[in-house]
């Protein structure tokens, strides 16, 4: 359904275009409810500009009034170590703008993805940032934190709108993300949370934890968030493998797991790549260790429960999971959504989407905005995402705010889940919306693990 | 060819004809930033600029050239050790990534990580002049052993060093966090201001306005025809003649007074200072490394560069730079059109590119366009693919690179209408 | 559970537990070094593809064991391991076969050129085969079913998967086989190859066969080491992308061996495998992380300083 007419801009001036494309839908899905009603209170409060908005917005780069489209950049890590991960958030991105599209994009406004693969690799990134920076209005997600750290300052000269796709707890610091929305709680803050909830399930009066990561923001952001929490709860740690997993390194994982067995401990916290994780989590069971496992939500992934993993019944067992949002099985409208879109996109089932359609959701409020300022040049965009109050996603995550004091909107609030081996997606929910005492009463000044 | 003296035979470019063509290429690239509308003249809306293709002049392209011209030094510096010296290397990562280093360290000022905050007339030499010496330092092991196993030797020195870089956070900033680097501006020494900033737009001589992008590209051109002419005067004069000697038969070169450890160990220096310079210039044009990025891939795209070129000419050693920097953007330029012309619909053309393009679920295709859903491969595979194949395909079919096939093209040209 | 997890910890003996990790470690570099010096005693080729072999041959086998579940769909009453086995060998069959025509499009255009050509035109299809094997195992691990899942042989002393304890077995056996291999009339002719390729035709040998098998048994051995890279402990959950990298690690193995011997590819392995197991207790802080990762090349610079043809590889006689 691509619109490429002239007529489009007549249309939009006459104030028809919502009916007329509305109509001319291929589609009949549901998802009008979804895509449209993502509110965004600025955009309420703001109801002097909507009158603007009857005539053409500004544009510049990435906004073609002609052709109708607004070009939305995606730099995604879809084969690097995290590819299973992304490439579903992509899918889930894909799936979300095809259901906005077909009820009318944007007031009439179709929105295009240009994804590119960056492998996960620092120069890669860049690269394809600077192809895209001319050609797109805004990056709906940058896989990354080394990464878009690398983009940041360009991003800032070039007055371009982000959204990271990293849960990096920098990302929630004024000092660095005047380019930024970030979203869902940082690794920092979801440790404390993993933590807090775990310790309470080893059944010990004084738990024991061994504490373990990959190198890097993720790994080390992740098990500062860790040992805060240890400390402000009164655990001993008896092993700290922080930072000690390198991935694909076979010796590293045999130290590990050796030092995590050897300790003891009764439960482990160890943020890694799937891959990692899993190799190390089977070297320490070979051992005949057996304790509570977790770390952060990227660890997971749903092959270590398949049909022919060695190691599903022990992990079903011994892992608890998390997510920044409702999984696949959630009961919110959002994640209802999630499942209708997805299903009908033939795609099979998968925890990850629901994080493809929050950042769409926080993309949309922004455009959503600019068009009601009438300035959909980039720097438009970002004047509209920083001014936006807060953003909410029907139940699927918790509600975001943007304006405020960090220690104030910082996100705390995730889902536990534990993997299952009944579930279609491999994981099932245990807790929702949770917040820990510990993440509650942390006092969030800036990074917890600074990049420099 | 007539040369009536030595001299004129060994000259870098022998022939008026080579002479004019590489004066006119150069203009040619120094003109690029320049193509655009605007970029010449003087007040609040300049309209003037070059003739010429102004895609060039864009700053994506700007930088794609920008990146060419990184890696030919790098390449530039293995030709010289591989091509005319014969010394297999898979080490040119390691240099690379040490080279990048010692510029930051030099040029970064303190703080979290070590620095010393020095300008670029210091840490530039610095980051080829360090892993020179480190290269002097590793020859030995490197001398005692020939063909494949000096291969595998130096494969090893690429791992050891990721596991250095790894592990000298207080230098790299560590596995995946990574540091970033000093940025292209010249200073006297430790001043505020910069003589040439490179981060901003400006004006110069009061009618050329170069961009940020524009700034960086004619800087690096500057280096980068340094190194040109420093590598075909290393391949012309008796240093070049001693390398090629050892190449063709290393006995035989030690019996015509070619002293073999010496010239070797010459090689791995210069090499190598090629190398550090080329990675310097990488991470600070990029702006920020990882440590995981100095790995064996990066030298095998250095031997692609020198094997697809040509080994062994400098030429051949910039032709394949350039072929393999632009190699994964024009494939994805070529999908990307293909896609459209497919989406676009009932033409010849889109039945034929629907049956290599792969767009959804069910789809089936050589070439997936949309990750994760559709089967085939996607663009970053099919690049691998791609190259894997031209790196097979060359030695196979065309050993001399593109500079083989350039000189079968001229050699067909001059011999016209004979084939011979 | 606290006491349970110190008590068997702790009744194990550490330089004995290091010692069965270094062995199992060392059987997979091996396992792929014999791969390689197959392959160069024969061709004179340094095969740089025996990474990406390992990843497709054990891709292979997942597809046998798992996706297509051949041939347990038709024999549903043989014992798991009896149905395992034959996908095992139904995969390692096909990695015989994709070395075979890897030598015949790849390398048999390029005999007679300079070694190092060849061994770049490896590289280049080690690129080619790991990108296409990669999209097919696509982004999750793949399991290969393999029926020991996460048993442990507990001796009190030192702890052992079942699976490590077939990988020991079954390098042993295809040690001696490939031993065994040499003396036959095959091998003979394959050992006559190496030697003199002209000579070895003019006695009527068929030198363009020789290559052939060579490959495929490389191929599959390197595809036998794929599948144990990809079984619990290595890899837990099975098969990844990465399987195709760690053969590089192999290489110091084969260097350290000497290129053309099999003694020493397994010697070689074994050492390194050894000496990678046992840096774990090196006491010293400042090594950091990964020190294990580099010590295989790090024990290989400092053999090749002291004998630049490996400890058991023939010196090349320089001649004017």
């Amino acid at each position: 359904m691509k619109i490429k007419s002239k007529w489009l801009a007549i249309l939009m001036v006459l104030g028809l275009v919502l009916a007329a494309c509305g109509g001319d839908g291929e589609t009949t899905t549901t998802a009008s409810e979804g895509g449209d009603t993502t509110t965004t209170e600025a955009m309420v409060d703001d109801t002097t500009t909507t009158e603007a908005a009857m005539v053409d917005p500004t544009v510049d780069v990435g906004v073609d009034l002609e052709a109708g489209t607004i070009q939305v950049g995606l730099l995604s890590d879809l084969t690097g170590p995290f590819g299973p991960l992304v490439s579903a958030i992509v899918a889930g991105q894909n799936a979300y703008w095809a259901s906005v599209n077909a009820s009318g994009g944007i007031h009439g406004l179709m929105v295009e993805l240009n994804t590119v693969d960056t492998v996960y690799d620092v120069t890669a990134h860049v690269q394809f940032y600077n192809e895209l920076k001319d050609k797109v209005v805004a990056f709906g997600h940058s896989t990354g934190s080394p990464h878009t750290v690398a983009i940041n300052a360009d991003l800032q000269a070039d007055g371009i709108l982000a959204i990271p796709l990293t849960w990096y707890s920098g990302w929630s610091d004024p000092a660095i993300n005047s380019n930024l929305l970030p979203h869902g709680a940082p690794y920092c803050i979801e440790a404390m949370n993993l933590m807090e909830y775990v310790s309470g399930l080893t059944g010990a009066d004084a738990p024991t934890v061994a504490i373990a990561s990959i190198p890097g923001d993720y790994g080390l952001d992740s098990a500062a968030g860790a040992t805060m929490a240890a400390e402000a709860l009164g655990l001993e740690v008896v092993y700290d493998g922080v930072g000690k997993v390198i991935p694909n390194d076979e010796t590293t994982y045999d130290e590990v797991a050796a030092g995590i067995a050897g300790s003891g401990a009764d439960m482990v916290f160890l943020t890694a790549t799937p891959g990692a994780f899993s190799a190390v989590y089977g070297r320490a069971i070979a051992g005949g260790f057996e304790a509570k496992w977790t770390g952060a939500s990227p660890s997971w992934n749903p092959a270590f429960v398949a049909e022919d993993s060695p190691i599903r019944e022990a992990i079903v067992r011994d892992m608890i999971t998390s997510s920044y949002y409702q999984t696949w099985d959630g009961d919110s409208d959002g994640a209802a959504q999630v499942r209708d879109l997805m299903t009908a996109a033939g795609a099979p089932p998968t925890d990850f989407y629901g994080e493809g359609f929050i950042e769409a959701q926080i993309l949309h409020a922004a455009l959503e905005q600019a068009y009601m300022n009438g300035d959909m040049t980039q720097a438009g965009v970002l004047a509209a995402a920083k001014s936006l109050e807060s953003v909410s996603f029907n139940g699927l995550g918790p509600e975001e705010r943007y304006s405020g004091e960090p220690n104030d909107i910082v996100q705390r609030a995730q889902w536990i889940t534990m993997p299952s081996l009944t579930s279609e997606t491999g994981t099932e929910i245990l807790e929702e919306n949770y917040i820990s005492d510990t993440a509650a009463a942390f006092e969030f000044t800036g990074a917890c693990y600074v990049l420099s | 060819m007539l040369y009536t003296s030595y001299e004129a035979d060994q000259a870098m470019l022998n022939t008026t004809t080579k002479r004019v063509a590489a004066f006119l290429f150069v203009m040619f690239l120094l003109a690029i930033p320049f193509f655009q509308t605007g970029t010449i003249g003087s007040g609040d809306n300049p309209t003037g600029s070059l003739p010429g293709p102004d895609f060039l002049a864009q700053t994506d392209w700007l930088k794609l050239l920008a990146t060419v011209m990184i890696f030919a030094i790098g390449a530039l510096g293995l030709n010289i050790l591989t091509g005319l010296a014969g010394q297999v290397s898979l080490g040119h990562a390691f240099f690379m990534g040490l080279g990048a280093y010692v510029a930051a360290v030099m040029g970064m000022p303190g703080g979290a990580l070590w620095g010393l905050g020095l300008p670029i007339w210091i840490w530039l030499p610095m980051a080829g002049i360090i892993p020179a010496l480190v290269g002097i330092l590793i020859a030995p092991t490197a001398v005692r052993v020939r063909g494949l196993y000096l291969a595998i030797v130096t494969l090893g020195l690429v791992f050891i060093g990721e596991y250095l870089w790894r592990n000298l956070d207080f230098i790299t900033g560590g596995s995946q966090s990574g540091r970033s680097h000093p940025p292209f501006e010249l200073r006297l020494w430790k001043e505020e201001t910069p003589l040439i900033d490179f981060q901003s737009d400006g004006t110069w001589f009061g009618v050329f306005n170069v961009s940020e992008e524009a700034k960086t590209y004619l800087f690096l051109l500057v280096i980068t025809l340094f190194f040109v002419v420093v590598a075909k005067n290393i391949q012309r004069t008796r240093v070049g003649r001693a390398f090629m000697s050892i190449r063709d038969r290393d006995i035989a070169a030690e019996i015509m007074g070619v002293n073999e450890y010496r010239y070797k160990t010459l090689a791995f220096a210069i090499s190598s200072f090629f190398a550090g310079v080329s990675g310097a210039l990488l991470a600070s044009f990029v702006g920020r490394s990882i440590p995981e990025q100095w790995i064996l891939f990066l030298s095998v795209q250095m031997i692609a560069i020198i094997l697809i070129g040509g080994a062994g000419t400098v030429s051949g050693t910039l032709l394949g730079a350039a072929f393999v920097t632009l190699l994964p953007r024009l494939i994805r330029d070529a999908t990307q059109w293909m896609q459209g012309v497919v989406e676009t619909g009932d033409s010849f053309l889109s039945s034929i590119f629907d049956v290599v393009i792969s767009t959804g679920p069910g789809d089936f295709g050589l070439i997936n366009t949309s990750p994760g859903v559709a089967p085939g491969l996607g663009i970053d595979q099919l690049n691998l693919v791609i190259y894997g194949l031209l790196i097979i395909g060359f030695l196979i079919f065309e050993p001399l690179g593109l500079y083989g096939i350039w000189l079968k093209v001229r050699n067909y040209w001059k011999g016209w209408p004979f084939t011979y | 559970m606290l006491i349970l997890a110190q008590a068997t910890t702790e009744g194990t003996n550490e330089i004995a537990q290091l010692f069965v990790q270094g062995l199992a470690l060392g059987s997979i570099y091996a396992l792929l070094a014999m791969g390689f010096v197959i392959i160069f005693k024969a061709t004179q080729v340094l095969s740089f593809a025996n990474g990406s072999l390992a990843a497709t041959g054990a891709f292979f086998v997942a597809v046998f064991a798992t996706v297509w579940d051949i041939p347990a769909r038709w024999m549903p009453d043989a014992p798991v391991w009896v149905s395992w086995s034959l996908a095992v060998l139904l995969g390692l069959i096909a990695a015989f076969g994709l070395g075979m025509l890897v030598e015949r499009i790849f390398i048999r255009p390029m005999i007679g050129e300079e070694l190092f050509a060849v061994a770049i035109v490896t590289l280049g299809v080690d690129i080619v085969l790991r990108a296409i094997t990669n999209d097919f195992i696509g982004t999750n691990s793949r399991p290969l079913g393999d029926p020991w899942g996460i048993q442990v042989l507990d001796l009190g002393w030192v702890r052992i998967a079942y699976t490590e304890i077939v990988q020991l077995l079954v390098t042993a056996v295809l040690v001696i086989g490939v031993a065994w291999f040499f003396r036959t009339r095959t091998g003979t002719a394959m050992r006559a190859t190496a030697f003199d390729q002209e000579a070895a035709r003019a006695q009527g040998i068929n030198v363009g066969r020789i290559f052939s098998i060579s490959w495929g048994i490389g191929a599959m051995l390197a595809a036998v080491a794929g599948v144990f890279l990809s079984l619990y402990p290595r890899r837990a959950a099975g098969l990844d992308q990465q399987t195709a990298f760690l053969a590089f690690a192999a290489f110091p193995a084969v260097v350290l061996g000497g290129l053309d011997s099999v003694i020493g590819a397994v010697v070689g392995g074994m050492i390194i495998g050894l000496a990678q197991a046992y840096s774990a207790l090196l006491p010293w802080d400042f090594l950091g992380t990964g020190f294990g990762g580099a010590v295989p090349y790090i024990v290989m610079m400092i053999v090749l300083l002291v004998k630049p043809y490996g400890l058991f590889g023939t010196e090349e006689i320089r001649r004017v």
